[in-house]
């Protein structure tokens, strides 16, 4: 559906994007997830046509919308591309009332008046705003905005959808139920979505597929089990809020993977090949089992059992985020009842306890040799 | 409390001299506009609206200041607009000597003029005709005004057009392909404010224009005396009639400002 080659930008000196590419499957929800200022608002743009890329070529629909074919320059402009943007300021036309905002690209189209009557009408009551139609943007609430500026963006019937932040503009206490009102829209709606976001849990609840971005690229994109299961690198790991330890695949045991961090031995499931060379090992938090006790019922045989020191304890609503000091620094989140049944505090020496599947491991490839968390 | 009181009296003091710094501003603005109107008495007034000179006057300054204004209008806009959307090696430097008619005494704007469109300035030969002579006619006054008073709007329009969110813009072009809708349906809309309160500067300056006009086309009655040159005129020969010419000016500045600050304070979408 919508196929992304190789696409480079820069910014006077600054790399933005640096050879990034990505698919689209057609009619699917892909949340494009990374911190803020890592480029995803440039990508969209580009998707769209408002920003133009240095290098690299962009296709919808197998049709190639903006790069080079052959030596020909190919630049189709944002309103012929069957592509809707819905902005993250929201950026309804604030001199405008909602109809005639809602209006604006189907008079483009030279419609008949009853038509684009008729199509507003349908657009304001596919997003519930009806009795809004004319009212100034400025007497809605932020959540009716960017309801409209999505039925806005609607009225051209686009094959994409491309969304940066549309939670962000919503109050605070609102974005919840925002949020699956959106998902409601969107499922719908059947159309092919690209939907930016910086917030986890936003991706997890929106989306079919995820793609995580840093550094100008793509680190990984999958299901959201694939990603938050099997991180591809200690970035998005780190991103996802997962452990990385940095260490080396020292040799096989009981068709497991020993693997030597830090002076600390663990047990993993692994492939064999990955013996003799550097690796990255990432752990859940919610995959640990924190104890006083050293040996556990839980762990097994194919168990690791760590020795280390609480270091730093953070309350959260049901459970605590505790890191652990075992030679190096391992969160785990672990439930307030646990807490207040094994009487865990700071300073306190305890057991980590995890199975060796847990572990996911793969070869480290980076020239970094930090050991971090 | 004995330290509270001791502080409690440089304190009236800075108040009492700050009152007299601002009621001294204030009076030192109001009062040489006040003065010229009392020099005047209300039956005097019917009178000197009826003197011809003034008419005249007032006619050329409204005929030439409209005519600059509507040049303005046509060469600034777009211009500001193309200011604000590209990029070019040089662009500072361009936007300041664009800037330049603002802070220029404006006998300087004079003797510039005068050396590009007398007949034997730089681009003299063009414009002037055997019968026909730039300096000294109508046209030379309002390329006066227009040199003078069009960066006003210039200015403004590019603070309006600089303003806008971009967001908006952009959101415009991924539903219509037409650059001229989206700029007549939405860029020129969003910035009619700053184009409008540009506009009215241009005219006041436009109205108020002396030190060019009178450098570059000289005091012609009928011709090229705009109600400034008049009022110079009048200094001495017609003393009532030139109190009367100033107080239209300083009327109309008046209106012209203070419609341009209620301009300013006007939002969008507060009707219903």
């Amino acid at each position: 559906m919508i196929k992304i080659d190789s696409i480079r930008k820069s910014y006077r000196e600054k790399k933005v994007l640096e050879s990034l590419s990505l698919e689209v499957k057609e009619k699917e929800i892909l949340s494009l997830l990374g911190p803020n200022g890592c480029g995803k608002t440039t990508l969209l743009n580009i998707l769209s046509g408002i920003t133009r890329q240095d290098e690299g070529n962009v296709y919808v629909n197998d049709v190639l919308v903006s790069g080079k074919a052959g030596t020909r320059n190919v630049h189709i402009k944002p309103s012929d591309r069957k592509v809707g943007y819905v902005f993250q300021t929201v950026s309804l036309f604030p001199h405008m009332r909602v109809q005639d905002n809602v209006a604006y690209g189907l008079k483009a189209l030279h419609l008949s008046k009853q038509e684009v009557k008729k199509r507003t009408a349908d657009l304001l009551n596919f997003v519930g705003l009806t009795e809004y139609a004319k009212f100034y943007p400025n007497q809605l609430s932020g959540g009716q905005k960017q309801r409209i500026a999505l039925a806005r963006s609607l009225a051209t019937e686009p094959q994409v959808l491309l969304l940066d932040e549309p939670v962000s503009a919503v109050d605070p206490q609102l974005r919840e139920s925002f949020r699956l009102e959106l998902k409601n829209y969107l499922q719908a709606l059947k159309i092919t979505v690209v939907y930016v976001t910086h917030n986890l849990s936003e991706a997890f609840v929106m989306s079919d597929r995820i793609a995580v971005m840093g550094n100008g690229h793509i680190e990984q994109i999958g299901s959201r089990t694939e990603i938050f299961d099997k991180p591809s690198s200690s970035y998005v790991a780190q991103f996802l809020g997962i452990n990385t330890l940095n260490g080396k695949a020292v040799k096989s045991q009981d068709g497991l993977v020993k693997i030597e961090a830090n002076g600390v031995v663990l047990l993993a499931c692994a492939s064999q090949d990955l013996i003799g060379k550097k690796v990255i090992a990432t752990l859940k938090p919610d995959n640990i089992f924190v104890s006083k006790l050293p040996k556990s019922y839980f762990s097994g045989e194919a168990g690791n059992s760590v020795e280390g020191v609480i270091t730093e304890m953070v309350q959260m609503r049901s459970n605590a985020l505790v890191t652990v000091d075992a030679g190096f620094l391992v969160k785990t989140r672990i439930p307030l009842s646990s807490i207040k049944n094994e009487s865990l505090s700071i300073g306190d020496k305890v057991y980590l306890h995890f199975s060796a599947d847990s572990l996911n491991v793969f070869s480290d490839n980076s020239s970094e040799n930090i050991l971090r968390i | 409390m004995k330290h509270r009181f001791a502080h409690s009296i440089p304190d009236k003091i800075i108040i009492l001299i700050v009152a007299l710094i601002v009621i001294t501003y204030f009076l030192f603005i109001t009062i040489p506009l006040l003065a010229v109107f009392l020099r005047i008495e209300p039956s005097q007034v019917s009178a000197q609206i009826r003197n011809a000179g003034i008419l005249e006057a007032i006619k050329l300054s409204l005929i030439t200041s409209g005519a600059a204004t509507l040049i303005a209008f046509v060469l600034a806009v777009p211009s500001a607009y193309f200011m604000v959307t590209r990029s070019f090696p040089g662009k500072t430097i361009l936007d300041t000597i664009m800037d330049l008619p603002i802070v220029l005494p404006p006998a300087v704007a004079g003797v510039a003029l005068l050396y590009t469109f007398a007949p034997k300035g730089l681009l003299g030969p063009l414009f002037n005709k055997p019968g026909f002579i730039i300096p000294g006619s109508t046209i030379a006054v309002v390329i006066a005004e227009t040199f003078v008073a069009s960066p006003f709007l210039f200015r403004s329009a590019k603070i309006g057009f600089e303003n806008m969110d971009k967001d908006v813009i952009n959101s415009a072009k991924m539903l219509s392909g037409s650059r001229l809708r989206v700029f007549f349906t939405i860029t020129f809309p969003l910035s009619i404010r700053a184009i409008i309160s540009g506009t009215m500067m241009t005219w006041a300056r436009a109205m108020g224009e002396f030190g060019a006009t009178l450098m570059f086309a000289g005091n012609i009655a009928g011709i090229t005396q705009t109600m400034p040159l008049a009022i110079y005129m009048f200094l001495y020969s017609d003393p009532l009639a030139g109190i009367m010419l100033s107080i239209i000016l300083i009327i109309i500045s008046f209106s012209i400002l203070i419609s341009v600050k209620l301009l300013e304070q006007k939002r969008f979408g507060t009707k219903k």
